[in-house]
């Protein structure tokens, strides 16, 4: 598998070329061109793990998340190209045995056969006030996770804490953990801040966030658009 | 005429030096600056009815502007949406997706076509079609990749961007049934031998992705 990963200018997008036998998955609906002999199967699930049940908790996530599965037919090599909906960077992350990722569900583009996606629904206390935030998505195994952010991305080191705006997470190591809490110390100040709710990390890690939130830039949109009907 | 595509390629401009006498024609509200002497002149090309078939069917502006340079002078134009911009000398024919013309020589005809059944579940099923020669210049959203397809290549509706002649093209659904109930991804099927352009980002996606944001009409208004 070589993953070309186009970055010059403000729209990242990633072309893989895939052999035979092999398979990359991707967030459905994210592949916008591809060779003919490539098959694009639609599952609601991956690897063994929670079938049906799974992918509903991926549709209740909020995101289109059912996944697209690609694959050869012809026993020849196939390419395949992924591109988000905003614009901004593609990265491929290496993920290791060692060091299992959590990947923010907007943030999710793609990965490789060898790993292993799990939804880490956050419930509504956890990860409900936010769009971005309603689930994570818990990335093991051994391959390349593609991440995509509305912006650019960049690499933070946590040594021992940090919070960070949940609209600016992409994607996190697993030594992690975080806990929900207020900006500010009051709530009512924490309200006036803006920053509402944030992510507290602990722990030492590396973390992915991106320079803008899209929640931010959608409700700006939508604000100044006719309403729709419920 | 010489040209210079700048800002790119995130935010693409062409910058065009006239020679005396030269025009350029261009999208309607494509023009960003030029030199004052330039004299600009609105008109549907090929008579209203051509500019208002582009209108209606390819949802291209309803006229187009005519840019001539009595003693020369820069023209630079600008993309309505963020990318890259290809300039192709077109000798023969090319098929644009609706909003991709940017400008052309004079020496272009651009007209919209029809395309018949095959286009039926497409919202660009009315395309442009560039012919003559010279020098053609349109965009797209995000990167503008090139494909030679020599066989049969597969583009998500709402990312072609232009194609040569040569290319024919169908609609297909991703094969399996379970992708056609939870997935609804149509595609281009492209077939033959030519040059292919692909952007990077959708317009289309965007749009659905903002919808959401939308305020909800209160049921009070009902």
């Amino acid at each position: 598998m070589k993953i070309n990963i186009q970055e010059k200018g403000a729209f990242g997008s990633a072309l893989l070329n895939l052999a035979p036998g092999e398979t990359f998955n991707s967030e459905a609906g994210a592949m916008y061109r591809a060779s003919a002999n490539v098959e694009i199967d639609v599952t609601t699930r991956t690897r063994g793990k929670g079938g049906l049940l799974a992918g509903l908790k991926r549709l209740v996530g909020g995101d289109s998340f059912f996944l697209s599965t690609y694959r050869t037919t012809d026993g020849r090599p196939g390419e395949v190209g992924l591109a988000p909906t905003m614009q901004g960077e593609v990265r491929a992350v290496k993920v290791t045995n060692m060091t299992p990722w959590v990947c923010a569900g907007g943030s999710y583009l793609g990965s490789s056969d060898g790993l292993e996606l799990d939804t880490q629904y956050q419930g509504l206390l956890k990860g409900g006030f936010n769009r971005e935030g309603l689930f994570f998505l818990r990335v093991a195994g051994e391959g390349t996770l593609l991440v995509n952010a509305y912006g650019r991305l960049t690499e933070l080191e946590v040594r021992d804490a940090l919070t960070v705006d949940n609209g600016h997470i992409v994607a996190y190591t697993e030594g992690l953990q975080y806990t929900i809490g207020k900006a500010a110390k009051g709530l009512v100040s924490s309200w006036l801040s803006g920053e509402g709710l944030v992510m507290k990390f602990s722990g030492r890690g590396r973390l992915l966030v991106q320079s803008h939130d899209p929640d931010r830039f959608g409700t700006r949109l939508g604000g100044l658009l006719p309403p729709r009907e419920a | 005429m010489k040209h210079e595509i700048i800002c790119g390629p995130g935010y693409s401009l062409v910058e065009v030096k006239m020679s005396p006498g030269e025009t350029l024609v261009t999208e309607s509200g494509a023009m960003a600056w030029m030199d004052p002497a330039i004299e600009v002149q609105t008109a549907a090309k090929g008579g209203v009815f051509a500019g208002l078939k582009r209108k209606m069917l390819a949802g291209e502006s309803f006229f187009q502007n005519t840019y001539t340079a009595p003693a020369g002078g820069t023209l630079a134009l600008a993309p309505g949406v963020a990318g890259d911009i290809v300039a192709h000398r077109l000798n023969g024919e090319l098929i644009l997706e609706k909003g991709a013309y940017l400008a052309s020589e004079p020496g272009v005809t651009i007209d919209s076509q029809f395309d018949g059944l095959r286009g039926l579940f497409n919202e660009g099923m009315f395309v442009l079609r560039a012919t003559g020669s010279g020098l053609l210049f349109f965009n797209g959203y995000g990167d503008i990749q090139t494909v030679d397809v020599d066989g049969e290549y597969v583009v998500d509706n709402g990312y072609a961007v232009a194609w040569e002649p040569t290319l024919q093209y169908t609609f297909t659904r991703s094969r399996r049934v379970r992708a056609f109930l939870f997935a609804d991804q149509l595609l281009l099927r492209f077939s033959g031998r030519g040059r292919l352009w692909v952007q990077s980002r959708s317009p289309n996606s965007l749009a659905n992705w903002v919808h959401p944001f939308r305020p909800v009409k209160s049921s009070q208004h009902n």
